[in-house]
């Protein structure tokens, strides 16, 4: 029992240090480290019967969460997944009962805990209680156990009770002995406040637990109280009152977090110079907590805590420009829903995702007017947008007389509240970032941004290519959507699915040989439009066999100086830059090979024989002698071979009659050029022979971009050779799907009768597509643990579009250095007050008042660098360094060894290290959150979890993985060019691992993560052996180095 | 296309053995063919009208013909006896011809036992379905597999996978049967089905294996998650030489396209498929699947040169008259897989 207490001592001195908020400042800090012993919430424990082990698997909790974290998330799955239109759930029917079932456990435990049985004979009562049976009796040879009760037996297996030990002991004779421990865990406030809370409630309780798990709305009162910080906490608490709050748990789930109590005092958005504009619009003043969270909580069905939340996220930057002045209420006045209709906490899911993505990614003209992409008048056109929803009409109507930017904004936020993925907001928040890039006599026309408006509905998952390459100007923007538009004119569905495939394939190589900076930026505009003009007309599928050869001629002019190349070529242009070091050209090889690998799984004609047949047949003469070149050549066409059927036509037709995504295949196999080539071919029969090419050549060059982006893991790619010929682009195989340029989705999933999945759409996005596709695959390596597909395709696609061939040295030095750095000032601010208000204030801009309370007390506690830093998300600590070296210039001594080895380095190679190099090269995508495919570090605070669309959101705003994989490398000794191996491998191997309880399970994250981190520094991943060509040049991370 | 398969053979090269149909390639220039194939292995049940297995049969009691080309045996076993090396491929100068890198002085053509080691007893994987749709039985299943764990004999390594939406490998290939007990134990309920995912994983798994191999899949479907079609698994899976056996209830029945597919599958690769009353009511399946594993003709050769870069089918029948009233299961073929 004395290690089960261990950590609530722990806890007892955590809790009587401060907490902190974001956004606030030093001095507020200061002045709530005094009142620490008075706002500290008093500490309770609650008592689990049976082992924790057991009670998290029933619960659904992490096996790897700490007792602390036990009853916050048992609260959240009880309210999550307990009820389903307010009748208890199988999940909550099983926990109900385990816990009746372990409280039995319990007794016959006895005092000492434990569950004893001496021989058979004595086993009964156990074997009872536990829901088994004895098949023969005591004293029988084999005496086996077997299911008596199911719904107790499923409980004792699902709980992990070693019912085999149990058996061979009953087998061998010899005594069964099972530790079976009540614990407690530690309790927010204490336990009769939760039972005075419950009681008046139909079924009344005398201990937490059972509140918990008969009453919700309790539940998800308690779940959201502990996702603030601990003052806040006990603030709350006594300002207001358990019982007063718990009308609001909802709100407070979904956007009280943010909400921070220091000193007695409410700290708000733009605090202090915005108290008086929040209490006018609150109608509270934030010096009285309790009025001020309870007509936030309460004020228009929970939208203007909304509205609060996403402007405590943001960093105070963006925080300073949204609360100046009049705008704060203005804009809210915009947000907010004049009837009333949809509360705030509706559904599963917070909402106004977008309002985030907003507010966070607003760009501001130094006047500190907003920039506006094309200039007002446009945005006055895009808002009279068609649309059935009021809100809507209504600020169209009111775009009419804008005449300043101002109300741009304001327009734009209250649309942000409709969901709509082709409304203003969100064409404003990708040409906003597609503009932002670009250089000031490069900025897009009032035209450009018109006609990207007026085609973003169809076409704008593809302006992530011009985002990503901001060279790309008017004219070829423009280009591109004619050329896009004029081929959904094009009236045969098979030649239209082949022209969409290889147009959209040529632009995806365009776009990979572009990004690995094989196209020379010089000719990004010209290699472009020439990639797309042989597209202008399309007529006949022959017509578009030859312009889809001229367009690719043209790309491989532009990448590699000639426009004719075998395929062997093209996958080494696509697999890397030409590398001249040995590492280099290993690596490269290897990329190439995988390359190679899918085209070979996808069983997929070679260009070098669809361009040779396509040439022979143009010079054969017609009625000449047979070519036997020919000849074989086409007789390769035919070795693609559908797979064995397992299922006859009419059963496809009645099994799976919805998918049908063979067709493109099976006409390829009935493809037969040998008749034309032996025969006397006029020439138009040639030319006609030619076009039965093209499905050929879509495939393949599709299997280019496929293959390009496998995903670390794949099988689909390997094992369904359909899976590339399946691609519907234009959405043939399903009725109604009508928008063939938009990124593509996933079909034909769980239909075994329907010939496997399928993507169906562009290729636009195709990375994430293939990660959504692939991460099925994984296996993970906990039990109970589950693949988040919510999470994984985001982590998938940043270690599989990056890429590394120009990372130098010195750059993935410094990456490292900046870890360590931030590392070296957390444990220089342990006993530094000063440098720890510096480093707290700047981690608040990307922390979450909780998580900074915590952090903030390691320091003060002085914790063990060994305990501390492993809790650190590695962009954090990078965070951290780069904007202490950039204040405080002058302190660099405070980040320790590598503060000085970054200083020689910034001094010797400023471009290498500087943040901007760093940003790109070790950034993630973020094509939901910034719109682009472009690397960058955002180093904002994590972003809470959306439903749909905005899922993504959350993911994209991990930016640790890259960071500490280079770091690994660097510490390693593996060459900067090994990322490319490291990186997807070891993504891999991370998401394997994460076990986590709840979607935004960050830490979970991070735990997998370093697992993963111990294993390669181990040895003990096979694919990955230690690099023999250095040995480590830096000393172990600091968490690793021995207590002093 | 051609161009994947091709591998520059100037000199007489020596492959592991496979038990698939792996690592096949060829080389095609002026004057010759140059083929290099591994060994082909077929697992062959022989019963009569009653379903009673047939023993005591010789090599020259088979004849094996891949793509309609008369194919020499070159091993031969049946059951966990050891297994009997019959041939030595030939060398021509038309055939670059592997030699079996265990037995590089074997160059007699005489049948000669070969330690057991490689391929005396089998290797069984039991895949067990953790899908809501097992939920009720859940605790049943258990028992069941933990019944099929204990009466395994003659299996040298068993390990135990179970899957929902993704593959848990809960026990890796041990013959410590305790552990797979154990393992069985441990297994938690899940949410949704996808059989044929996870199952391309298994299989995948055991390809590696040379050996007599099989996966034992205790399912009642219905399949609602997975991205690969039964297609591509029962492919692999005869490519590789894996048997599929699939014990279900006739709950599963209900529903035509698992039983189906359960039925195909496991034939395709020389196995069956089981649909008992209940998960309680599976001992008849569990001996005939231990006795198939124990009464198996195993049967090798090296593929005689061939074009076909696809699918091959492979036909094995019972020499002489006497020998046509008995019955034969076995994988009806193989696809060449590539190698990068």
């Amino acid at each position: 029992m004395k290690c089960l207490l261990r950590p609530f001592a722990v806890l007892l001195e955590v809790l009587l240090f401060l907490c902190l908020c974001v956004p606030f400042d030093a001095a507020q800090t200061a002045q709530s480290t005094a009142r620490a012993d008075t706002s500290s919430p008093p500490i309770a424990t609650v008592t689990i019967p049976g082992p924790l082990r057991s009670f998290m698997r029933l619960a659904s909790i992490s096996q790897k969460v700490s007792p602390e974290d036990v009853l916050p998330l048992l609260a959240r799955n009880i309210y999550m997944q307990g009820y389903r239109g307010g009748v208890p759930t199988e999940y909550l029917i099983l926990l109900d009962r385990y816990v009746h079932q372990a409280r039995e456990l319990q007794i016959l435990a006895g005092s000492n805990n434990t569950i004893r049985v001496a021989s058979c004979d004595d086993a009964g009562t156990l074997v009872q209680i536990l829901g088994y049976r004895l098949r023969q009796g005591c004293g029988q040879k084999n005496v086996l156990l077997e299911t008596a009760n199911p719904e107790r037996a499923f409980l004792t297996i699902d709980s992990g009770f070693p019912l085999t030990e149990l058996e061979e002991a009953l087998q061998s004779g010899t005594p069964f002995t099972y530790p079976y421990p009540a614990t407690q865990v530690p309790a927010l406030y204490r336990e009769s406040d939760w039972v005075s809370l419950n009681a008046g409630e139909r079924r009344t309780f005398g201990n937490l637990l059972d509140i918990l798990l008969s009453n919700p709305s309790i539940a998800r009162l308690y779940w959201a109280l502990t996702k603030n910080d601990a003052e806040t906490s006990v603030a709350l608490q006594r300002s207001v009152g358990l019982r007063k709050l718990l009308p609001f748990a909802p709100t407070l789930d979904f956007y009280g977090s943010q909400i921070c109590i220091r000193s007695g005092r409410v700290i708000t958005p733009g605090a202090p110079a915005t108290d008086a504009a929040w209490k006018d619009l609150v109608g509270a003043s934030p010096d009285a907590p309790g009025d001020f969270v309870t007509h936030l909580l309460a004020k228009d069905v929970g939208w203007l805590a909304a509205y609060f939340d996403v402007l405590a996220r943001v960093n105070r930057k963006q925080q300073v420009h949204l609360t100046e002045g009049p705008r704060l209420k203005h804009l809210y006045e915009a947000f907010r829903d004049p009837d009333l209709d949809l509360t705030a906490t509706r559904g599963v899911f917070r909402k106004a995702p977008d309002l985030l993505v907003l507010f966070t990614r607003l760009e501001w003209q130094p006047d500190g007017e907003l920039r506006v992409p094309g200039g007002l008048e446009v945005w006055k056109d895009i808002f009279q947008q068609k649309s059935n929803s009021k809100t809507v009409h209504d600020w169209a109507k009111r775009a009419r007389s804008w005449n300043q930017p101002e109300q741009l904004l304001e327009g734009m936020t209250a649309l942000s509240r409709v969901e709509n993925e082709s409304g203003p907001v969100r064409i404003y928040l990708t040409l906003s970032e597609l503009d932002k890039e670009r250089s000031p006599e490069n900025r897009l026309s009032a035209e450009t941004v018109r006609l990207l408006a007026n085609k973003f509905s169809e076409f704008g998952d593809w302006y992530l290519v011009f985002s990503e390459f901001p060279d790309l100007n008017d004219a070829s923007i423009s280009r591109f959507l004619t050329l896009a538009s004029s081929m959904e004119g094009i009236s045969n569905l098979a030649l239209r699915g082949n022209a969409l495939g290889t147009f959209q394939a040529n632009v995806g190589l365009w776009q990979i040989l572009a990004r690995q900076g094989e196209i020379p930026s010089a000719q990004i505009n010209a290699s472009w439009q020439k990639m797309m003009e042989p597209f202008a007309r399309i007529s006949s599928p022959t017509q578009l066999f030859d312009a889809v050869h001229a367009s690719l001629g043209e790309i491989l002019l532009a990448s590699s100086g000639k426009p004719n190349r075998s395929q062997d070529e093209i996958v080494d242009l696509l697999a890397s830059p030409p590398q001249d070091t040995p590492d280099g050209q290993r690596i490269h090889q290897e990329m190439a090979v995988k390359i190679r690998s899918v085209l070979n799984d996808q069983r997929l004609a070679t260009l070098d024989t669809l361009f040779a047949l396509s040439d022979g047949l143009k010079e054969m003469k017609p009625g000449g002698a047979t070519s036997e070149r020919l000849l074989a050549l086409a007789a390769e066409l035919h070795e693609f071979e559908m797979p064995r059927p397992i299922f006859t036509k009419s059963e496809k037709i009645s099994w799976a009659p919805k998918v049908y995504s063979s067709h493109h295949a099976e006409l390829q196999v009935k493809t037969d050029l040998t008749k034309v080539i032996k025969g006397s071919a006029s020439r138009s029969q040639l030319d006609s022979a030619r076009g039965l090419l093209i499905p050929f050549l879509r495939d393949t060059l599709v299997g280019l971009n496929y293959a390009y982006y496998e995903p670390p893991g794949a099988q689909v790619l390997h094992n369904n050779p359909l899976f590339v010929r399946s691609h519907d682009f234009s959405g043939m195989s399903i009725i109604g799907a009508d928008r063939p340029w938009r990124a593509p989705v996933l079909m034909g999933v769980g239909t075994p009768a329907g010939g496997g999945a399928y993507l169906m759409g562009s290729l636009a996005d195709l990375s994430y597509a293939l990660a959504m596709t692939e991460q099925d695959f994984i296996a993970p390596e906990n039990v109970q643990a589950l693949i988040w597909k919510e999470l994984a395709p985001a982590l998938l696609v940043s270690a599989t579009l990056p890429r590394w061939w120009t990372v130098s040295p010195n750059e993935l030095r410094a990456v490292a250095l900046y870890q360590k750095g931030g590392e070296e000032l957390l444990i220089a601010a342990v006993k530094d007050p000063p440098l720890r208000e510096k480093v707290i204030d700047i981690l608040s801009d990307r922390m979450a008042p909780q998580r900074l309370d915590r952090i903030s007390q390691s320091l003060q506690r002085g914790e063990a660098p060994a305990v501390m830093l492993p809790r650190m998300m590695p962009a954090e600590t990078f965070y951290l360094a780069v904007e202490f070296r950039q204040r405080f210039p002058t302190e660099n001594a405070s980040l320790g060894k590598p503060g000085l080895e970054l200083d020689t380095l910034s001094q010797r190679y400023p471009a290498e290290v500087g943040w901007n190099r760093l940003s790109r090269d070790f950034g993630v995508p973020h094509p939901t959150l910034a719109r682009t495919n472009a690397r960058e570090l955002l180093n904002m605070e994590p972003v809470p979890f959306f439903g749909g669309y905005s899922s993504r959101l959350f993911g994209e705003s991990w930016e640790s993985g890259n960071l500490y994989w280079a770091r690994l490398a660097d510490e390693l000794g593996y060459p900067p060019v090994m990322l490319n191996r490291l990186v997807p491998e070891l993504t891999l191997r991370m998401t394997a691992k994460i076990f986590a309880t709840e979607l935004e399970d960050w830490p979970a994250m991070l735990r997998a993560m370093q697992e993963t981190g111990q294993e390669l520094r181990q040895g003990k991943v096979a694919a990955l052996p230690l690099s023999n060509t250095t040995i480590s040049r830096t000393e172990p991370p600091a968490a690793e180095r021995p207590e002093k | 296309m051609a161009k994947q398969y091709h591998l520059l053979l100037l000199c007489l090269i020596s492959l592991p053995i496979s038990s698939g149909g792996t690592a096949a390639s060829a080389q095609e220039d002026a004057s010759r063919i140059h083929v290099n194939v591994v060994l082909v292995q077929v697992n062959v049940a022989v019963t009569d009208r009653n379903g009673n297995y047939v023993s005591g049969l010789r090599p020259e009691d088979f004849v094996v013909t891949e793509d309609n080309i008369s194919e020499k045996i070159s091993t031969f076993d049946e059951g966990s006896e050891p297994t009997r090396r019959l041939i030595m491929s030939e060398s021509t100068s038309d055939n670059s011809v592997p030699a079996d890198p265990g037995k590089p002085d074997s160059a007699s053509s005489d049948p000669v036992r070969i330690p057991t080691s490689q391929y005396a007893g089998a290797n069984v994987f039991i895949l067990f379905d953790t899908s809501n749709y097992m939920y009720k039985e859940f605790v049943f299943a258990q028992d069941a597999i933990a019944d099929f764990v204990r009466s395994l004999e003659g299996v040298n390594q068993v390990a135990l996978y179970s899957y929902s939406r993704n593959l848990s490998r809960v026990a890796t290939l041990t013959s410590d049967r305790s552990k797979i007990l154990r393992s069985v134990r441990s297994t938690v309920a899940g949410d949704d089905e996808a059989l044929y995912n996870c199952l391309l994983l298994t299989v995948k798994d055991a390809a590696h294996l040379t050996g007599r191999k099989a996966i034992v899949v205790f399912s009642n479907g219905p399949d609602n998650a997975s991205l690969v079609p039964p297609e591509d698994v029962a492919e692999l899976a005869q490519s590789t030489g894996t048997i599929i056996y699939m014990i279900s209830t006739q709950e599963a029945q209900k529903e035509p396209i698992s039983s189906a597919v359960f039925e195909r599958v496991s034939k395709a690769t020389g196995g069956k498929a089981y649909f008992s009353r209940n998960w309680r009511d599976q001992k008849q399946a569990f001996a005939s699947i231990r006795d198939d594993l124990a009464h198996l003709y195993t049967l090798s050769y090296y593929p005689q040169p061939n074009p076909n870069r696809g699918w091959r089918a492979i036909n094995v029948k019972l020499a002489g008259k006497n020998l046509q009233k008995y019955h034969l299961r076995t994988r009806v073929g193989y696809r060449l897989l590539n190698q990068p």
